[in-house]
């Protein structure tokens, strides 16, 4: 219950459930994006149009079984006598198994092609996601990027499941029950289809309501979401400065306002179905009363009871495809636009998209800057023309206020930016030219906010060197001095961690990660010093670990502590992109400027 | 469930009123086939055209009334539903300390779809097919027979279909979460992901989930499209039976065509509703995991609310720890042991300790925010069991992270106390330290921050939450190491503002310099009390502390940020 630390929250705002009609999905290129998730098919191309065919098949199957069966009609009241009554039954037989058989296939394969199409876009996805420059991940919102993973790739999913099938039936129906319609009566189809204009104007009345108060409920919702989320996560200040009776009064207010939106959205929402409803009951009354006086008053030569029984399930099954039709668009629309915003992402460039570059097989660490120089946007330079060198084994220390450059020069390390201008050399060899994940192969990073994953701590360590043994892994952690306090633990090192490490100190966080990169023994290292809430006891531990750590390899520290920077070869003091102090902590004192005076208020502030 | 229930019970004649309009609507339905057997077997085959234009009438005054009802039960419906809502997140915010705002949100919603769904669609099915089967069977008890015999294996088949549905879904949500994790984890850790270059790693940790995902979501999702396909082909083989034998009827003269016909409608409309039923798998499957989960929320012990003030007056603050012991419900360790503290009014105390000394915990203690395992805390002499709540009124903590409400930054200062003038706003704001930076902002006092405002820094959040804690006029000032991202000379100033106050000050840090003026320094070891007194006392006898003062000395923060 302590004061919520994590600082990563990512909302799923989920969208529990489509308002039945209303919002359109935005589109940008209909065509483009269909003809996109096509390409997925690939291989389910030929499966894909025999369901089509199945589709057509079942379609046409369902617009027999009424018409033998008011033709059994008939013939059992002597109105027919084309076949004999055993025929027509068996011939009903027939077609119901078929049926049934095809909308089973149909289905099956569907669900197979659906399946597999969006287990490959996951999978594209999510490679294509991790091999995205570190920049896009800066500019873009976790929250936003995360809904399109996930809910996005879900609606597509299940839209392709169903609402293929559903739409393309739908159309088929409605067209095909028309047309038997006609030719099995004229007059009675057009006393069915008075209904139409009466749904359609009746549809209009209220989609225009329930668009208005769907918005409004959503509205609502999403106000009551941001309002919970601050509440909740300020919860204790609710407490310490008992406003609980303000914050219940608001919530009241926000709770009352959505009860009464969600009530008006729901109650027209509710006529659709009602209305539906009503228009089949009066077009059975039609086809019924009018039918049976048509039978009488024209000598039954078109109308029998038959084509009445007929009638009744026909009027059916085309009213109900009026119905869907609207619906099952908007869904595949809405699915269509989060596969665009899903497309979105695959189109950003990858990081490295060629694969002719440099692979490095030994790293000796020896690093050069030349007038290197990034920014993010063209007016404001982040580095201006850094030079330095750092030998094989040295150890750099990167000084000065926040914004000043430091995590960019590490950024550049990595691999995560790439210079504008300037080179960076490794060995002699321009980074441009070589892999990027050829230098992290050879890369030890710890970073201020170390992460760890929802698994084990010794995988966790592991994650360092994928095929470390049990015992490499020990060693690592004692080496660490994370050793302790992990056999401490009640499962010791299969002790599982979950939420980024929640339940074990920033400190013991920081120890693991330092662990994790000391099994992975690389020739260049990089450390962004975290101090502000570890306490010192721990700092000594962690001070001293990475002492260990940094024994033989080239080092590069955002240094916070003095005693760091005093024993490191190279001090760079930035501000403002710029290096404006160098040396050592000996020749940086005797200069007297920047760093000399920093030392001197840490030191007056002991006293 | 039965917990649930409570809440609908609250409306239930609404709730009774949509169940009767929709039983007049299903009456309707059910009435229509008898009279379409009447127009068939009197009307048309009798070749009386009275009959035709009555019972014709009749089936349009029955549409009407079914829209009438139909229309009517939408504002039942939608009342109980969106009430009952309204209720579940009413009581839920009581006790959301525990819960996350999102899923609680999406779980209500999901128990009023099926509150809703329930009134109006689900309970229609079965009841037409009940009512239909009576219908059947006033018309012609032998064809009415080849119906009832049908109904059993279908709900045979349905049942075992359901129950295999509802695991595989509630397994395809478990993928589902899985994958997702993973994606969050990988998002969350991206720069990790690439400088140890585990590209290849994670994708082929994704890929098993996500492969196992398809397999079952394949599985689940064939149950349900199964359904009906097999609900289809008994219906409507049950139809050729009628068929067969209507006709064997007919010729008997035991039967008539009308009445075979009606039957023939019934047997087509229940097929119609039997196509409810995956959708109601859907729905009480995701219905009944959220009913669950709100239910363990509406379980949680409410902490009891303060009532708003009687007159009372401002405590002095004293604080006593008598043999106060902490454990948290779920550990076997103990982050307190047997704590013994005495502080007077207006002293100046600071705590120190390594990470998981249990300061934190210790501050949490006095505003009753942690209840103590045993031993016992008084405040001016009352124990805190006694004070309840009430004791927070002139207490106040301020934690290591600032916290912000989207408002204005004089919104959040005076956050505690309304009544305060913008003079007085002012005024903590200098004290903490704040002033001259809100002078630099466009709007000043007035300025926008938080999730829609200006973004303030760690420093400034602290300073904010200072001044919010000095705006509310505390007797006791907790401050838990909400002075870290300040620079020497602030902390320094900020300080020596608090000190003036002359209030009871506890202030947990990391840095000795922070507390080095304070009237006793308590150092905290796992839980225990290690030392107390003043820097120059501890500094004499503590071993501990020694160790402390000597590597801050040497390291000394040289740039915080």
């Amino acid at each position: 219950m302590s004061s919520p630390k994590g600082k990563e929250k990512i909302s799923q705002p989920r969208s529990p459930h489509h308002p039945p009609i209303g919002k359109k999905p935005k589109i940008k290129n209909l065509k483009g994006t269909v003809s996109r998730i096509w390409s997925y098919m690939e291989t389910d191309r030929w499966l894909f149009r025999l369901v089509i065919l199945f589709v057509i098949v079942s379609s046409l199957l369902s617009l027999l079984g009424p018409y033998f069966i008011g033709l059994a009609v008939d013939v059992m009241t002597g109105a027919a006598d084309s076949f004999g009554f055993g025929q027509i039954l068996l011939i009903l037989a027939v077609v119901f198994v078929l049926q049934s058989v095809t909308l089973a296939l149909q289905n099956y394969w569907m669900i197979d092609i659906a399946q597999h199409t969006v287990f490959l876009m996951r999978k594209e996805l999510f490679g294509h996601v991790l091999n995205l420059p570190v920049l896009y991940f800066q500019k873009s919102k976790s929250g936003d990027l995360m809904s399109r993973l996930t809910n996005d790739i879900e609606n597509v999913s299940r839209t392709l499941n169903t609402a293929v099938i559903q739409l393309t039936t739908s159309i088929l129906t409605l067209v095909g029950t028309l047309v038997v319609m006609f030719w099995l009566s004229p007059l009675l189809t057009w006393m069915t289809i008075t209904i139409v204009p009466i749904m359609f104007f009746g549809m209009k009345w209220i989609t225009k309501r329930t668009g208005k108060y769907f918005k409004e409920q959503q509205k609502e919702l999403g106000e009551m979401n941001g309002f919970l989320e601050e509440t909740i996560s300020g919860h204790s200040m609710v407490k310490l400065f008992h406003q609980e009776h303000r914050v219940l009064d608001q919530y009241e207010k926000h709770n009352k306002q959505l009860r009464d939106a969600g009530y008006w959205a729901q109650v027209y929402s509710g006529f659709i179905p009602k209305l539906m409803n009503s228009l089949n009951n009066f077009s059975f009354a039609i086809i019924v009363g009018i039918g049976g006086w048509i039978v009488l008053s024209t000598n039954a030569t078109a109308i029998s009871i038959g084509v009445i029984v007929t009638f009744t399930t026909y009027a059916r099954q085309f009213t109900r495809p009026l119905n869907d039709l609207a619906n099952q668009f908007n869904i595949i629309l809405s699915a269509v636009a989060g596969a665009e915003r899903v497309f979105d992402i695959l189109d950003v460039q990858k990081e490295e998209a060629k694969n002719d570059k440099k692979q490095l097989e030994n790293l000796y660490g020896d690093v050069v800057f030349e007038d290197v120089s990034f920014a993010y946007n063209k007016d404001e330079k982040v580095l201006d023309k850094i030079s330095f060198h750092a030998a094989p084994g040295q150890t750099v220390a990167l000084v000065g206020p926040t914004g000043a450059g430091k995590t960019t020069i590490i950024s550049l390390l990595t691999r995560f930016y790439e210079e504008q201008s300037g080179n960076i050399y490794v060995d002699g060899n321009n980074m441009k030219q070589i892999a990027n994940q050829s230098i992290r192969e050879h890369l030890g990073i710890v970073l201020q906010d170390a992460y760890l994953f929802d698994t084990t701590i010794r995988e966790n360590i592991r994650y360092g060197k994928l095929d470390a043994t049990d015992e490499e892994v020990e060693n690592a952690a004692q080496m660490a001095n994370a050793h302790s306090f992990i056999e401490q633990l009640p499962d010791k090192y299969d002790t599982l961690l979950e939420g980024n490490g929640h339940g074990i100190s920033q400190g013991q966080r920081q120890l693991i990660s330092i662990a994790r990169a000391m099994l992975r023994n690389p020739s260049i290292l990089i450390l962004d010093e975290a101090t502000s809430s570890i306490d010192t006891i721990t700092e000594i531990k962690i001070t001293d670990a990475l002492n260990r750590l940094m024994e033989g390899k080239t080092s590069f520290i955002i240094a916070h502590r003095l005693n760091t920077i005093e024993e490191a070869d190279l001090i760079l003091v930035l501000k403002e992109g710029k290096i404006i102090e160098r040396g050592n902590h000996h020749s940086l004192l005797q200069q007297k400027g920047f760093y000399a005076n920093l030392v001197e208020t840490q030191t007056a502030r002991e006293a | 469930m039965r917990n649930l229930w409570k809440y609908v019970n609250v409306y239930k004649k609404a709730m009774a009123v949509a169940l009767l309009l929709m039983i007049v609507e299903l009456i309707v339905e059910l009435v229509q086939p008898v009279i379409m057997s009447k127009i068939i077997d009197d009307g048309i085959t009798a070749g009386d055209m009275e009959t035709i234009y009555i019972y014709g009438g009749w089936l349009m005054i029955l549409t009407v009334i079914a829209f009438i009802a139909g229309i009517s039960s939408s504002f039942y419906a939608s009342h109980v539903s969106q009430g009952v809502g309204y209720d579940l997140r009413k009581s839920m915010f009581y006790r959301i300390q525990m819960f996350s705002a999102m899923k609680m949100e999406n779980d209500v919603t999901q128990i009023q779809g099926l509150l809703f769904g329930l009134m109006r669609i689900m309970l229609r099915a079965p009841l037409f097919i009940i009512f239909g089967i009576i219908m059947s069977f006033t018309i012609n008890v032998p064809l009415a027979t080849i119906l009832l015999t049908t109904l059993p294996i279908l709900f045979v088949i349905m049942f075992f279909l359901m129950i295999r549905g509802m695991k595989l879904f509630q397994s395809v949500q478990e993928k589902i979460d899985h994958v997702n994790q993973i994606i969050r984890e990988n998002l969350l850790a991206i720069k990790l992901v690439k400088a140890f270059h585990r590209i290849t790693f994670e994708n082929k940790r994704f890929s098993k989930v996500n492969d196992s995902l398809k397999d079952q979501n394949k599985k689940a999702l064939w149950i349900m499209e199964i359904v009906m396909p097999i609900v289809m082909l008994i219906m409507n083989f049950a139809m050729i039976a009628l068929l067969w034998f209507g006709s064997v009827q007919l010729e008997m003269n035991n039967a008539q065509a009308g009445e075979v016909v009606a039957i023939i409608n019934y047997a087509t409309k229940m097929l119609a509703s039997f196509g409810v039923f995956s959708f109601l798998l859907m729905s009480v499957t995701r219905g009944r995991a959220s009913a669950k989960r709100v239910n363990e929320v509406l379980l949680e012990d409410i902490d009891d609310t303060v009532k708003e003030s009687e007159q009372r007056n401002k405590i002095a603050g004293a604080i006593e720890f008598n043999q106060v012991s902490f454990q948290y419900p779920n550990m076997d360790q103990e982050i307190l042991h047997q704590i013994n503290v005495t502080v007077k009014p207006g002293e100046k105390i600071g705590i120190l300790g390594e990470t998981g000394s249990g300061k934190t915990t210790l501050l949490h203690l006095i505003p009753y925010l942690y209840h103590a395992t045993s031993g016992t805390i008084y405040i001016d002499g009352k124990r805190v069991d006694d004070w309840g709540n009430k004791v927070r009124h002139d207490i106040t903590l301020v934690p290591q992270e600032g916290f912000l409400f989207s408002g204005t930054i004089k919104e959040n200062i005076a956050w505690g106390n309304e009544h305060l003038s913008d003079n007085e706003i002012e005024n903590v704001a200098k004290e903490a330290q704040l002033d001259a930076f809100i002078q630099t902002l466009p709007n000043k006092y007035d300025t926008l921050i938080g999730q829609r405002g200006v973004n303030l820094s760690g420093g400034q959040k602290q300073r904010l939450s200072i001044a919010r804690a000095l705006a509310d006029n505390p007797s006791i000032l907790l401050l838990d190491d909400s002075t870290s991202a300040l620079d020497a000379t602030t902390e320094k100033h900020v300080l020596e503002a608090i000190r003036r106050r002359k209030c009871t000050t506890l202030i947990v840090s990391q840095k000795i310099s922070s507390v080095i003026d304070a009237d006793q320094i308590i150092v905290l070891e796992e839980g225990k009390i290690k030392g107390t007194g003043t820097h120059d006392k501890l500094v004499k006898s503590l071993p501990l502390y020694q160790k402390m003062w000597q590597s801050q000395r040497k390291e000394g923060v040289l740039i915080d940020e």
